[in-house]
């Protein structure tokens, strides 16, 4: 009870805070330097029609490399973290089986997923959307799979290595920004080409490709890792 | 009078208070979880209504918006890049944490944050 | 040359090899562990080989800082890299942490395979991350990418229980959730109210001024990453579960990069928002300090000394508005003694099987490792010539000189703690049983990461001399000379002394010249007098691994204390001797618990000599501050400290010395110290290092002179201080069973005596005090030796368990009954000439209260002088040591070389006090002594030492050869005769006449001597022990709990702060 009083307490106080910062917030009527600079700029410099894209992926493309980097970790610390517990057992038993319908219909819904994603994040520069969310859209495919078959078991190679690959891969493009453009991750290493186009925009197309499927690979692995401790766990208890 | 932005703020700010209040008050680790995406809900709110502006469209140059006039019609992109990258971290967290409570839980049996406790002074 | 060419040693390649090594990784087969972890280390080598070339030729090629633009677009557009000196210095020191850690970890590393490879190097990489960006939303990436690393590493632990170490992982996460909402959230305001994420362009945006709260927000959620008490209890549990190869990482190169975060939000904030870090700062450093104190986990002990390093950086870094330029000598010198100590100390750990404090006995016997921790140790105290001294120095000179005074005692106050707890350690380090007798096991890969931060400890110490610009301690001849012997100490033990006698002495005659006569007096003793008392241990056999290095750094910091013109030298001297000291006190069989409190009165002691001229310093009139360089004090211009801080200066320098002499109520380390110590090693650091604090209390006595504090004229108080300390001194010596504790007391008296001459502050009193130090290092040399002897042939110190020793140990008699003769001042030897001329000093005095108290003291001596002889070497042999021999032939010759010294200063005074009589002239012209032929004349009276013995001699003999003829025919009752007595005493030692044997006195007296310094200082001692204990209740355990300290700290920092 004390301490609900005090969670409640500081809670508030830290309310108060943001009370502050909400009385005193005057939305902007223009864009400030730095937004005006991507409006102005991004088309002509970058030839990125997405004007979030550029930022993500260029501007701001040492966050994003971070960011790739974040879901790395926690895939590879999920991985050690799950595997530190056993060895991988047997697969549980004496589940109730899914049903058919479930089965089948994943399995045909799956690849539709896959191509999906692949839309989603090699449009990235031009539509919403791009290789988080690919990533993640085909991850949720991995997701389905992983639900209506809990005892399926995915190649972590596979995984692992497209995951590697694409993230080497990203690391050299950004290197090869150093030599051929302006600095690391420059997307104009290659023709920015016609705003719109789907080959336009420098490297940014690749890039997104290469964090569509990392973030894909990264998100599955985590769920695979889940998937196999969950019914590890499971069957000890 | 409060616009949208502010509104979306205080929803933001009102869902990361709901969020600290659940993570210091919940003993379960899995709810701690939850409460933690709750909040970090809340952040990704309170980013996306600072970038808001009214009356301005998607930063997506097309046959409707051209280069030209981008700057006086689109919001401002740099939060929505913001946001993306809070995102991302968050769920790389939630992960990172599910697996530990998954650990712990199969150690003691227990998700009571409380339990976990040989550690101190 | 403006800087390196070549894309390979881009600095942005230290980001890019960490990423894409940990990503290729991925691409090798698990079972490859061998590949991975070669790639592993060639990658964190790359990383470190960069920034160390930049370094290379930033300093020494005078290259520029250079701006790294991703993106090829201009910040505040792109996020932008900055690479400078800083950014070199510490991306150095965290990849070079990583690779060793890497090193020391290879065990693990193979173990847990390629993942665990990967979250190494990517956490190693966002280290660098954090230090060279300078984008703010970009650095919240990198230190969440450093949070989760961490959590990750964690896991890597190698204790019995791993279960321990996800917990702690969890509630780091738990608290790392909050801070990164506060982070965020303070950002994103701060990108409204400035137009840009840019860290330069806020700062240049003012942002702490347009949106202080978002400014808050955002640094106080860096200041949480730095684990400010009390919001730091998740840290501490990493600390102790974690591997110890990442608890390295996590001290030195988190923190060192976090730290430059914290400064990056500062410069943002501007000059308004130091006094947040400054208190912060502080607050962490005391408060972890006092929690560490009742620590027995070692790792967690460091844990916290580590808290405790990084909030006196951010303390430091507060101090940015006084401290100007000389914050990087200072923030640098600090971290870099911590990091390279902490890191060093927790590969060291790896070494350690148990996890006590106790349990670092195992390495005990190993010289080097032994070695490794006393240097380790010497860093994160900050004693010379280690950097952290040097800031010191800086940074106690600058908080003086902008009259911070209570801020500079906060930071006397926590380091002294801390040395209080590190030097405890060391003592169970060296004296402790081991567990089972077994060494640690030492794996090449686990030692190679403690003697590189061996090495770098040392090679800091010359850059910072270098660095300081005015003198390089490891430049200094006897320092050199001294560390000489760790090299050599190998060899075996007789020419190791060879080498240190023959040094002393051809020191002694290199310098000779340079010394007025008042110091050579003391260069004699420290350096004449050294080698002679070194004869003595030609006694010990084998190599006597540690003996040589210690002395010798003793014998170094003494004369360099009397060379040294500056206060800096004379500091540095000080901790010099002071250390060398402790660790020769810390040899002796049962001397941890009284090596530790004569380390700790010591440092207190040097705190204050460091406090009292850094304040003299600032009070000194200065016509042009800029051309003198600010703080460079000669000792001599002490004499011109302006008046509301003289008296002051006057009273801290005064306790400060006055520790090291042992005057009453700081006296309690003395007798123990003293006691305990080795047979040789007593009349070292009682004959000759007590001549140390003499020496500066004559320095500032001639500089200061008599001062006023509230009407109260502190000599007048010394001259009392000193007579308590002569009277009580002697009386606790006369209570004593313990031969060599009543030496030790005895000690405290004599010093009393030679304060109370310096005190009179007239040209005789000071002729005494010199007579004083040369008869004290003359006969307390002689006895300890003596009864050191005596104590090695009989196995006891107990003075009831000897008796009648008079035939066995002949030499031994003579050495102590001469002693006690010169020591308590009756005629023929040179202790009357010391009272002949005292009885003069003082009819020249016109305080007579103190006088009387110390005429007291006089009897008082003849009864415990009686007692030595009268109990060692008079009444009967006991049965159990009729086999006893005479002492060893080493341990006798130096003894007989001081009877001889004793009798020539008797008879000849002259030689050594004429010059020094002339000198004093200088300062006192009235009231000197005439010297003609061998007769010395005063305005009282005169004194003719050559008569006198004469005189003596002849009544002496007359009165001998009397007995011999009264007693020609005396019986002699053999021992064991019973025809005269009774019955055989049931309890020997009861009934025994020599043991308590002053009871009556005790009765009488014995109120005087209740222990209340001992309790007093016990009491305060205790106090803190509790204060740490009570603080510890704070940490329970719950990550909720640090969750909610968390939040209490940023509203009360809130509040606090917004307020001010």
């Amino acid at each position: 009870m004390v301490k609900r009083f005090i969670a409640l307490v500081l809670v508030l106080a830290v309310g108060g805070l943001f009370a502050v910062l909400l009385a005193t917030y005057a939305p902007d009527a223009e864009l400030n330097q730095t937004a005006r600079y991507y409006a102005q700029r991004t088309a002509q410099d970058l030839g990125a029609a997405n004007i979030v894209t550029a930022i993500i992926v260029t501007y701001r493309g040492l966050d994003t490399l971070g960011e790739v980097t974040v879901l790395f970790l926690a895939a590879t610390i999920v991985g050690l973290v799950l595997s530190q517990g056993g060895q991988s057992g047997t697969p549980a038993r004496g589940r109730v089986p899914v049903g058919e319908l479930l089965t089948t219909g994943s399995r045909y819904l799956a690849p539709l997923i896959l191509l999906l994603g692949v839309y989603v994040f090699v449009n990235g520069h031009l539509t919403p959307g791009g290789g988080f969310q690919g990533g993640a859209i085909i991850a949720s495919g991995t997701l389905l799979l992983l639900l209506a078959d809990p005892l399926r078991r995915f190649g972590h190679r596979l995984i692992a290595a497209v995951e590697s690959v694409a993230g080497v891969v990203y690391v050299l493009i950004g290197l090869l920004g150093l030599i051929l453009a302006g600095g690391f991750l420059d997307n104009r290493i290659l023709p920015t080409g016609a705003l719109g186009a789907l080959f336009s925009a420098g490297a940014i197309p690749l890039i997104y490709v290469l964090i569509g499927l990392k973030v894909g690979a990264e998100v599955s692995s985590m769920l695979v890792s889940l998937a196999e401790t969950d019914a590890e766990t499971r069957e000890e208890a | 009078m409060p616009g949208i932005a502010q509104l979306a703020m205080a929803t933001g700010f009102l869902l990361i208070l709901i969020g600290f209040y659940g993570a210091l008050t919940r003993r379960n680790l899995l709810r701690m979880i939850v409460a933690f995406t709750v909040a970090g809900t809340g952040v990704n709110v309170v980013i996306v209504s600072i970038g808001y502006m009214h009356g301005r469209t998607a930063p997506i140059l097309d046959a409707t918006l051209a280069a030209s006039d981008a700057a006086a019609r689109i919001i401002d992109p740099l939060p929505q890049a913001l946001v993306l990258t809070a995102i991302v971290i968050g769920v790389g967290i939630t992960a990172l944490m599910l697996a530990y409570a998954l650990r712990l839980y199969s150690q003691k049996r227990t998700l009571d944050i409380g339990r976990f406790t040989e550690l101190k002074g | 040359m403006s800087g390196v060419d070549g894309l390979l040693l881009s600095p942005l390649l230290i980001l890019a090899t960490g990423l894409g090594a940990a990503f290729l990784l991925g691409l090798l087969h698990p079972r490859q562990s061998g590949v991975a972890y070669g790639l592993t280390l060639v990658a964190l080598a790359w990383m470190a080989w960069i920034p160390a070339r930049w370094l290379w030729a930033f300093v020494l090629q005078g290259a520029a800082p250079v701006e790294i633009l991703t993106a090829g677009t201009p910040p505040p557009f792109a996020i932008n890299l900055r690479f400078g000196l800083p950014e070199a210095a510490l991306t150095l020191l965290v990849n070079l942490t990583g690779l060793l850690s890497a090193i020391h970890l290879k065990d693990v590393l193979l173990n847990q395979g390629r993942r665990a490879m990967a979250v190494l190097l990517v956490a190693v990489m966002a280290l660098g991350g954090i230090i060279l960006t300078r984008d703010m939303f970009n650095l919240f990436v990198f230190l969440e990418l450093a949070v989760i690393s961490t959590a990750g590493l964690v896991l890597l632990s190698d204790t019995h229980r791993p279960g321990l170490a996800l917990g702690a992982g969890f509630k780091y996460l738990v608290v790392s959730q909050f801070i990164s909402v506060f982070l965020l959230v303070g950002i994103i305001f701060a990108y409204h109210a400035t137009g840009t994420l840019n860290i330069d362009g806020m700062a240049e945006a003012g942002l702490a001024n347009v949106a202080a709260l978002a400014f808050f927000l955002m640094f106080i959620a860096v200041v949480s990453e730095l684990k400010p008490f009390p919001a730091n209890g998740w840290a501490l549990d990493i600390y102790e579960s974690a591997p110890p190869a990442f608890s390295a990482l996590f001290s030195a190169a988190t923190g060192a990069a976090v730290l430059y975060a914290a400064d990056k939000l500062l410069l943002i904030g501007g000059d308004a928002w130091l006094p947040m870090a400054t208190a912060i700062g502080i607050v962490t450093f005391i408060a972890a300090n006092l929690l560490a104190l009742p620590q027995t986990h070692d790792r967690r002990l460091l844990g916290y000394s580590s808290v405790a390093q990084t909030g006196l950086v951010l303390m430091v870094l507060g101090q940015r508005d006084i401290l100007g330029e000389a914050t990087p000598f200072i923030a640098f010198g600090l971290l870099v003694s911590h990091a390279v100590a902490k890191a060093g100390l927790y590969w060291l750990s790896g070494l350690v099987q148990e996890r006590r404090l106790t349990d670092w006995a195992a390495l005990g016997r190993r010289p080097l490792l032994v070695f490794a921790f006393a240097t380790f140790m010497a860093m994160l105290t900050g004693l010379p010539p280690f950097p952290g001294f040097y800031a010191k120095w800086e940074l106690v000179h600058h908080l003086a000189g902008a009259d911070r005074l209570v801020l500079l005692a906060l930071v006397l106050l926590g380091a002294l703690i801390e040395a209080g707890y590190l030097f405890r350690w060391f003592g169970y380090l060296l004296k402790r049983e081991a567990p089972g007798g077994e060494t640690a096991p030492c794996t090449p890969h686990k030692l190679v990461p403690v003697l590189a931060a061996l090495a770098a400890g040392w090679a800091l110490a010359w850059l910072w001399g270098d660095l300081f610009g005015r003198v390089n301690l490891l430049l200094a001849l006897p320092l050199l000379f001294a560390l000489a012997f760790l090299l050599l100490d190998w060899l075996p033990a007789w020419i190791k002394n060879t080498l240190a006698i023959a040094g002393l002495v051809a020191y002694f005659i290199m310098t000779w010249g340079e010394y007025d006569p008042m110091r050579l007096i003391f260069a004699i003793i420290f350096l004449i007098g050294g080698a002679l008392t070194l004869l003595a241990s030609y006694h010990a056999h084998g190599r006597r691994i540690g003996f040589y290095p210690a002395a010798m750094l003793m014998y170094a910091g003494m004369v360099m204390l009397i060379q040294a013109t500056s206060a800096f030298e004379f500091f540095a001297a000080w901790e010099l001797l002071t250390v060398g000291s402790y660790f020769l006190i810390l040899r002796g069989k049962a001397s941890e618990p009284h090596a530790l409190s004569y380390i700790l009165f010591s440092l207190g002691g040097a705190f204050l000599i460091l406090a009292g001229f850094a304040i003299a310093a600032a009070a000194v009139p200065r016509l042009d501050l800029a051309a003198t360089g600010a703080l460079q004090l000669d000792l001599a211009s002490l004499a011109q400290v302006a008046a509301p801080a003289a008296p002051w200066v006057f009273l801290l320098l005064a306790i400060g010395f006055m520790t090291k002499t042992a005057a009453i109520g700081v006296h309690i380390w003395l007798p123990g110290a003293h006691a305990e110590a080795e047979t040789d090693v007593s009349p070292m650091v009682s004959g000759i290092l007590l001549k140390a604090g003499l020496y500066g209390l004559m320095v500032l006595l001639l500089a200061m002179g008599k001062q006023q504090l509230h009407g109260v004229e502190l000599t007048h108080a010394l001259l009392w201080v000193a007579a308590l300390t002569a009277l009580l001194g002697n009386l606790m010596a006369v209570f004593q069973e313990d031969a060599k504790r009543l030496l030790a007391y005895s000690s405290i008296g004599q010093m009393g005596y030679a304060m109370f001459g310096l005190a009179l502050m007239n040209h005789l009193g000071w002729l005494m005090a010199l007579v004083f130090v040369i008869n004290h290092y003359i006969y307390k040399s002689m006895l300890f030796l003596a009864v050191g002897g005596v104590a090695k042939r009989t196995g006891t110190r107990e003075m009831y368990r000897m008796g009648g020793l008079i035939r066995l140990m002949p030499l031994s008699f003579i050495a102590v009954l001469i002693g006690i003769i010169a020591l308590s001042g009756v005629p023929p030897l040179s202790g009357f000439g010391g009272r002949w001329i005292f009885y003069n000093a003082i009819m020249d005095s016109e305080t007579r209260l103190p006088i009387v108290v110390l005429f007291l003291a006089g009897p008082v001596a003849f009864l415990y002088l009686f007692r030595l002889i009268y109990t060692i070497f008079l009444g009967q042999l006991k049965d159990e040591l009729r086999r006893v021999k005479e002492a060893p032939f080493w341990i006798v010759l130096p003894q007989m070389i001081y009877v001889a010294l004793l009798l020539v200063f008797a008879l000849v005074p002259g030689l050594a006090l004429r010059q020094v009589d002339a000198y004093l002239d200088r300062f006192f012209p009235d009231g000197g002594l005439r010297w003609e032929g061998g007769q010395i004349t005063s305005q009282y009276g005169y004194w003719d030492p050559i008569a006198i013995m004469i005189v003596v001699g002849v009544i002496f003999t007359t009165l001998f050869l009397w007995l011999l003829f009264v007693n020609r025919r005396a019986q002699m009752v053999k021992q064991f005769n019973i025809v005269f007595s009774a019955e055989r005493p049931y309890r020997p030692e009861t009934t025994h006449f020599a043991w308590n044997f002053f009871a009556p006195y005790r009765k009488a007296l014995g109120f005087l001597t209740q222990p209340l310094a001992t309790n007093f200082w016990g009491a305060v001692t205790d106090l803190l022990h509790t204060a740490g204990d009570l603080g510890r209740r704070l940490y329970d355990g719950n990550g909720q709990t640090y969750a909610f300290h968390l939040l209490a700290f940023v509203i009360i920092a809130f509040f606090i702060g917004m307020g001010a």
